[in-house]
């Protein structure tokens, strides 16, 4: 019995004796030769589409940490599947059996020494590469020292958006929903809980994500770099609309306004104390055509869940875990509905006329609005900046 | 030189059995047969395969392209949970029981397993287990907490109704492979063949050993969780509930403590056919035999001890993250000298490449990308970034399709002679290997990307200005490819089940025991007990003049045991008890189905034990 290693081996022969069909072979031979480091610079991440959520653009220490081991790694592996593919591959081209030829290749049972050298190199690598990640494993976990200054959010999933309880510094008392800002090269700890499920927070170009579990709180702490707008969303499965989860951190300069570039356009980021001075102020109240807004708003039963500091009738809320995003400045996020939606007014009315149809499973009840209701009601709230 | 057929000239031995096997359907649902269970194990499970797939499938087109509607929220979570349940549970485990049932006694030399009845009881309990989780389609809806089933999203505040049949089938399947997993320990350690020492058992059949240890101690705590789960979703026990003071980091712990045995119980049985497939096409020993099997066991008790590394977000605390990470890391070792023997194998051999040989060599580069990319997942602090992301998702694809159902494929390609009798067409097994391969390495190789793109898995949507357009794509394109693949499969066993060419006792030139006797073996697997000199008895016997297996001049007095129906009976117990307790969400009367069932289990073992063999 006789068996070819390719069924294309008959084709290949075919082809190798007509010129062109050579010029076809050899470019077939680098295209296959080329593959497998082409591979793994697709995996190195130099494909042309941009990679908005890079793993591997850390913008914090916590992430540059990640990054590094991703680097030694790919390079080790790379190096590793090399070998062991060189010789597989040798090996099959090599100790292909000749047609005819029946006898016994010699019997053997094994190398002890072979055995030991590739028992002990492994060893060797696995120690190596152990000794500095257990030093990362320290270093990621070491939390700020309290006297130094630290920014403390509270981070608390919920199904299935973000709330950000600021706990000290200037932004204390602040109450946001999915869009967590932070001020550039400071220390910052997040205390990650939930009030339903387990979640977990993720702004790949952040750093590693962490799980938010219900009843209990752990602390992520990390220091932000790079000033900028990073998309991220949640990655523990939580229900239906677990793909809707999604969340923007915001790095703020310290000092002074400065312009970045968020999907291909500038945008201007104030500096972190005068994006919270804008937070701590109470809502305006609206006037004129926005006021029958604000009216519908409180008729419809929104405030039950939804706060707005400093508009009498809305503030009311008690705050439990089924109460729904503070809103006193929901016009000026840059995202509704857990960055699932771009906020604007037709959005807004879009999403609080049938929930539902947006996010599956969405708390928000459908039909407490009508369409035209709701566009009344999203005039209002996006002039709430 | 002597030849396998020389086997033939022995005498017909005098068979005996208390009551003799019926015929057709009845002997079907009776029989205690290793191998007609085994034929059913195997059976189901590539029905299952197929099942799996498809659901992939599915998911797959949804996620095609960004923003599409096909399968939104629970729907798309309950194929994604069906999806991983079904492959591990009911594709990849039935297979390996398959195999373990067939092939574990032949090639050890016994004539069935210890408890050939309890062997029974396995497969009906797994195949009730098998139906109950898919009727949830059909009374309910899809579970859709995931396969891993993380409370609280699986209890009744957060999960659907799919997850009562999930818990309820997996219970049931829980028994079967603990009741399996003793069942062969005691089969392989007490069963052996005169002359066959431990180290002299075939790599195959050492790895079953080492597989059945980790069911056996591993199904427990998942059984534990599960019961848990199960007192939460029916009476309102708070095991899970935060609020009450239960804790949800429990269901974890329990569950991956279960979990990261049971990956190694997916692949050892692969990587075992690995080796029994590359010495015979390379016509030599594998190489470091020992080290091979040993490698194995090392892994069977490292693989205890390392569960927290899927736990790494969860927040241990760095004291367990790097104990967990450090344990992790040591896996590497065996696993990579098992690759190195398995080359050192071909190095030197005269290697002919039917498809059984084709799957087993690309079988090893296949899991050692899995395996590379696991140790960067060992790596706790970048393990933060991949945990819960695509690059995971590759991980564990390279690992249990590049490994395991590679390794099973070969397995396919390599016992299917022995099964039936019948050759497989080694043209359409090879357009399955490309297909499979190609398609393979389109969907999962992209998938590092993805994660590297910061895309969390179980996601059923996605932006179009994320980055994660071509890749998805791709991966969806490359599902095809392997579905085309395993279809042909399918039909090259059917179609060879008719047309396929007479195997005989021994195509493939082979070494072991199962290759001694006819194919498809008689009932009773040997008319004679073999004798064993050495880990290759039928090599020698072909090659080596003193070490022939002696063929016996007087025909042996065989006792088989007498087909039953009590397995059946007690597995229906079982099954009673289970939707007992699953009606009792509907009227809380019919828990009264649960004391039936416990009835009937209890009846069902005293005439069980209590009938002449």
């Amino acid at each position: 019995m006789s068996y070819r290693l390719l069924t294309i081996r008959a084709l290949r022969d075919r082809l190798a004796r007509h010129p062109a069909g050579r010029v076809a072979l050899s470019l077939l031979h680098v295209a296959v030769t080329a593959a497998l480091p082409l591979l793994l610079l697709w995996l190195a991440g130099c494909s042309t589409e941009p990679a908005p959520r890079d793993t591997h653009s850390p913008v914090s220490d916590n992430g540059e940490i990640s990054s590094f081991f991703y680097s030694l790694l790919l390079y080790l592996d790379a190096a590793i599947l090399a070998i062991v593919v060189a010789v597989w591959a040798y090996a099959l081209v090599k100790f292909k059996k000749q047609d005819g030829d029946d006898t016994l290749p010699e019997q053997s049972h094994g190398n002890m020494k072979l055995e030991v050298i590739w028992t002990a190199i492994p060893t060797l690598i696995v120690v190596a590469i152990t000794v500095p990640m257990l030093v990362g494993v320290f270093k990621m976990s070491k939390r700020h020292d309290p006297n130094q200054p630290v920014v403390e959010v509270d981070v608390t999933g919920k199904q299935w958006w973000w709330e950000f309880d600021y706990k000290n510094g200037v932004g204390a008392g602040l109450h946001t929903a999915n869009e967590l800002h932070l001020p550039a090269d400071t220390a910052i700890t997040l205390h990650m809980t939930s009030a339903d499920v387990i979640h977990a927070w993720w702004v790949p170009r952040l750093g590693g994500k962490r799980d938010a579990n219900p009843g209990r709180t752990y602390p992520m702490s990390f220091t932000p770099k790079v000033p900028g707008i990073y998309d991220g969303q949640c990655a523990e499965l939580c229900g239906s609309s677990h793909a809707l989860m999604g969340t923007k951190l915001i790095v703020h300069p310290i000092a002074a306004e400065i312009e970045v570039e968020y999907k291909g356009q500038k945008v201007k980021i104030e500096s972190y104390d005068s994006w919270v001075k804008a937070q701590q102020q109470p809502a305006k109240a609206p006037v004129a055509e926005l006021e029958k807004g604000l009216k519908l708003f409180k008729e419809r039963t929104c405030p039950s869940c939804h706060l707005i500091n400093g508009l009498e009738g809305t503030d009311v809320a008690a705050r439990s875990a089924s109460s729904g995003p503070n809103l006193t400045h929901v016009g000026s996020r840059m995202g509704i509905a857990a960055n699932t939606l771009v906020n604007n007014p037709e959005n807004i009315a879009k999403w609080i006329s049938k929930p539902s149809a947006v996010k599956p499973g969405a708390k928000m009840p459908d039909g407490l609005v009508t369409p035209e209701d709701a566009k009344t009601i999203a005039a209002f709230l996006s002039s709430l900046k | 030189m002597a030849s396998v057929a020389d086997f033939a000239q022995a005498q017909a031995p005098v068979y005996h059995q208390e009551r003799p096997a019926k015929s057709g359907l009845v002997d079907w649902l009776t029989t205690v047969d290793h191998k007609k269970i085994g034929i059913l194990y195997g059976t189901a499970g590539v029905f299952w395969l197929l099942i799996g797939g498809l659901e992939a499938l599915l998911f797959r087109l949804q996620l095609a392209k960004p923003d599409q509607d096909l399968f939104i929220g629970t729907q798309y979570n309950g194929l994604v949970t069906m999806h991983a349940t079904t492959m591990v549970f009911l594709a990849v485990m039935p297979m390996i029981a398959g195999f373990s049932n067939y092939f574990v006694p032949l090639m050890i030399g016994a004539r069935d397993v210890a408890f050939p009845r309890l062997n029974a009881f396995s497969w009906y309990t797994f195949l009730f287990g098998s139906l109950v989780i898919n009727a949830s389609i059909v009374f309910a809806h899809f579970p859709a907490g995931g396969w891993t089933g993380y409370a609280p999203l699986s209890t009744r505040a957060y999960g659907n109704d799919g997850m009562d049949f999930w818990w309820a089938g997996l219970v049931l399947l829980a028994i079967s492979s603990m009741v399996a997993g003793v069942n062969f320990v005691v089969t392989i350690l007490n069963m052996r063949a005169p002359g066959m020492t431990l180290m002299r058992v075939p790599v195959l059949a050492w790895m079953m050993l080492v597989i059945q240890f980790l069911l056996a101690f591993s199904f427990p705590p998942i059984a534990v969780g599960l019961i848990f789960l199960a007192f939460d979703r029916t009476f309102g026990a708070v095991f899970y509930e935060t609020a009450m003071g239960g804790d949800p980091h429990l269901w974890q712990h329990l569950f991956w403590l279960f979990g990261h045995p049971e990956v190694y119980v997916l692949i050892l049985p692969s990587m075992g056919i690995v080796s029994e497939v590359l010495p015979v096409f390379a016509r030599r020993p594998l190489f470091g035999q020992h080290a091979v099997i040993f490698s194995g066991v090392f892994i069977g008790f490292v693989g205890f001890g390392v569960w927290g590394h899927h736990m790494f977000t969860a927040g241990m605390g760095p004291i367990a993250d790097a104990v967990f990470a450090a344990t992790t890391a040591v896996i590497a070792i065996p696993t990579g000298v098992k690759i190195f023997n398995w080359l050192g194998t071909l190095w030197g051999g005269k290697l002919t490449f039917p498809v059984a040989m084709l799957f087993a060599i690309s079988f090893i580069p296949m899991f050692t990308i899995g395996g590379l990319s696991g140790v960067m997942h060992a790596n706790a602090p970048l393990d933060l970034q991949q945990h819960d992301s695509y690059f995971v998702v590759a991980h564990f694809h390279y690992v249990l399709v590049g490994g395991a159902l590679q390794g099973l494929f070969s397995g396919i390609y390599f016992y299917f002679p022995k099964i039936t009798g019948k050759m497989l067409s080694e043209a359409l097994g090879k357009a399955h290997f490309w297909l499979f391969l190609i398609g393979m390495n389109m969907t999962f190789w992209p998938m590092h990307d993805l994660g590297n793109r910061g895309m969390p898995r179980r996601i059923y949507t996605y932006p179009a200005d994320a980055g994660w357009n071509f890749d998805n794509l791709l991966a969806t394109a490359g599902v095809f490819f392997m579905a085309a693949g395993t279809l042909i499969m399918v039909y090259n066993m059917l179609n060879s089940l008719k047309n396929g060419k007479e195997a005989g006792r021994d195509p493939w030139d082979a070494n072991t025991l199962e290759w001694m006797t006819t194919s498809p073996p008689p009932a009773h697997n040997f008319d004679f007990t073999p004798v064993v000199f050495s880990e290759r008895p039928l090599f020698d016997h072909k090659h080596t003049e003193d070490l022939a297996i002696p063929v016996p001049s007087e025909a042996e007095q065989i006792h088989m045991p007498s087909p039953s129906w009590k397995p059946l009976v007690v597995a229906t117990g079982a099954l009673l008890i289970i939707v007992g307790l699953l009606l009792f969400n509907v009227a809380p009367l019919l828990w009264l189905v649960s004391v039936a069932g416990a009835l009937t289990v209890v009846v069902g073992i005293y005439q069980w034990v209590s009938e002449p063999v």
